[in-house]
């Protein structure tokens, strides 16, 4: 049982973090920066609950908007390219993120002896769930509640007009923009949501984990991020979910006894699900055919 | 309400449009013609701000308006279908229309139009432009399941939705049959009827002629005559320039 609970509360992080992505591929970009704002609500979140002792809902929170302000900036600078050259520049900013906390040695005194990130040795003691008697099931309540929550949040903001405008500009840009709608603005706001939501589900990984280091934070990471809603498909939120099942569930659990075989089939999967189904395990049609008709 | 002056846009050595002077005037349907190659897409894509002039003056109701971005234009009033449609083919049909509607509004009632809901009004208009597009029984199909013609009709009153007062047709006819050019001659007489002004890029001459008020003939970038449609088609340089120098006797 322990060992589902365990898994549970990985599928709901890392749907999460396949939201975030989910949100920036809307509007056709690729990037690879989710790592990065995954790292930097880790790493907020963590420090505030363990070293000041802030209460873990402000300490998300922080980390959140904190990621979210940071995609942002990012954003602005980043989004004037497309294509290929924004993966490179999003992933040399998740590049920089993370060797910017495997140079971060900041440690304070507390209760607990001295607590904070510790260079390469990483940073552990983010001691807030046990240290406040939370059981795994308790954690895996907090976890799918924020799940519940950030999908009721997109499939609201995919309704409204701001979805609409995504979804346009991931169609076509030129149409886009001549429709007058505001690519800068459109993108910019796609990376911030998105850079939220990574935040918190960093957060979120930090308290689960107690111990984070840069290494969690690598390229991988981020290819995770955006192999859900591609696995998934882009019309559906329940999609990008049932891709989280799937690959950490079946692909990397269910296939432990493969080893190291499992990333090449993780690979083969994504390269299969381009060449077979290039919207993705749910397409559009099965989420119009339940009557979901996008207009308010 | 759109003057171009002395507007050029060279492509390396290729003058595509060279020193055109053109004046569009409110509430008139204005041709422009020209063989292929002539510079009329560029033109288009000149005002729309997809391309930046090499030289020359764009005024748009007296704003200069050469430094702005496409989607500050299409703010401005200035809307455009393009030569191979682009619609949003995974949104609905009322989608597309929903996307192209510009708030101008500012402040929260306009943050709030622009990015959550839509103002009621923008909705009536959308309503409005689905029946004059006769597409308000497919308003849910998705924009690339259409007929082609569809697709077309969705793309004009994409255009109309921007609330734009000047449309750039870009080549709206192409692939058309004789039904539907007669049905779009219609639409767009009604479109400048309600008020708004129209700038046709076509090669269907007699839509054209039929429809326009005004033609102004491109052959090599440069602007080689203008005036009524049965003016142009007696000019000798326009005879040349269609079928050929051997014929200018």
């Amino acid at each position: 049982m322990d060992f589902y609970l365990g898994l549970a509360q990985v599928i709901g992080i890392h749907t999460l973090l396949g939201l975030s992505a989910w949100c920036v591929l809307h509007t056709g970009q690729v990037s690879i920066a989710q790592g990065g704002f995954f790292a930097i609500g880790a790493y907020v979140a963590g420090m505030l609950t363990s070293m000041w002792g802030w209460p873990l809902g402000l300490a998300l929170l922080t980390g959140a908007i904190l990621s979210g302000v940071v995609a942002v900036a990012v954003g602005f600078p980043a989004l004037r390219i497309k294509g290929l050259m924004l993966v490179v520049a999003t992933t040399a900013f998740a590049e920089i993120v993370r060797l910017v906390f495997f140079n971060l040695t900041w440690r304070v005194q507390t209760p607990q002896g001295l607590v904070g990130p510790d260079g390469s040795l990483g940073f552990g003691g983010i001691r807030y769930f046990p240290g406040n008697g939370w059981t795994t099931l308790e954690v895996n309540f907090l976890i799918w509640f924020l799940v519940v929550v950030v999908m009721l949040f997109l499939g609201w903001l995919d309704r409204s007009r701001v979805g609409t405008l995504w979804r346009a500009v991931g169609e076509d840009e030129l149409a886009a923009q001549s429709a007058g709608i505001n690519l800068t603005a459109a993108k910019v706001s796609a990376f911030g949501v998105g850079g939220c939501i990574a935040g918190l589900a960093g957060g979120v990984f930090a308290h689960y984990a107690t111990h984070i280091e840069h290494n969690n934070f690598g390229i991988l990471l981020a290819t995770f991020a955006i192999a859900y809603p591609i696995i998934g498909g882009l019309s559906s939120l329940a999609g990008t979910l049932l891709a989280v099942i799937f690959i950490q569930g079946f692909l990397l659990e269910g296939l432990r006894f493969l080893g190291d075989w499992r990333s090449l089939l993780f690979g083969a999967l994504i390269v299969v699900v381009m060449l077979v189904r290039p919207s993705g395990f749910l397409r559009r049609s099965l989420g119009e055919s339940f009557g979901r008709t996008r207009h308010a | 309400m759109l003057e171009l002056q002395n507007l050029s846009r060279h492509f390396g050595g290729v003058k595509a449009v060279d020193q055109l002077e053109l004046d569009v005037v409110q509430g008139e349907i204005l041709g422009l013609i020209g063989p292929n190659g002539s510079g009329k897409s560029t033109t288009v894509n000149l005002i729309t701000g997809v391309y930046q002039p090499t030289t020359g003056a764009l005024r748009f109701k007296g704003q200069d308006i050469a430094d702005l971005a496409p989607h500050q234009r299409t703010e401005l009033g200035i809307a455009r279908t393009f030569q191979n449609i682009r619609l949003f083919g995974h949104l609905t049909v009322w989608q597309n229309l929903w996307a192209a509607r510009v708030v101008r509004e500012r402040g929260w009632s306009g943050f709030r139009e622009r990015w959550l809901s839509g103002a009621k009004a923008a909705r009536e208009q959308a309503e409005e432009l689905l029946v004059f597009g006769d597409l308000a029984h497919k308003r849910d199909h998705l924009a690339g399941n259409l007929a082609f013609g569809e697709q077309r009709r969705l793309e004009l009153i994409r255009a109309a939705a921007s609330g734009a007062e000047l449309l750039l047709l870009d080549e709206p006819a192409a692939g058309m049959n004789a039904e539907e050019i007669s049905d779009l001659d219609q639409r767009i007489r009604r479109l400048r009827d309600q008020g708004r002004t129209i700038l046709l890029i076509e090669h269907h001459m007699e839509l054209v002629m039929e429809v326009c008020d005004r033609v102004v003939v491109l052959n090599f970038g440069r602007k080689i005559a203008q005036g009524t449609p049965a003016q142009v088609q007696r000019d000798e340089a326009v005879r040349a320039a269609y079928l050929g120098a051997d014929h200018h006797a």
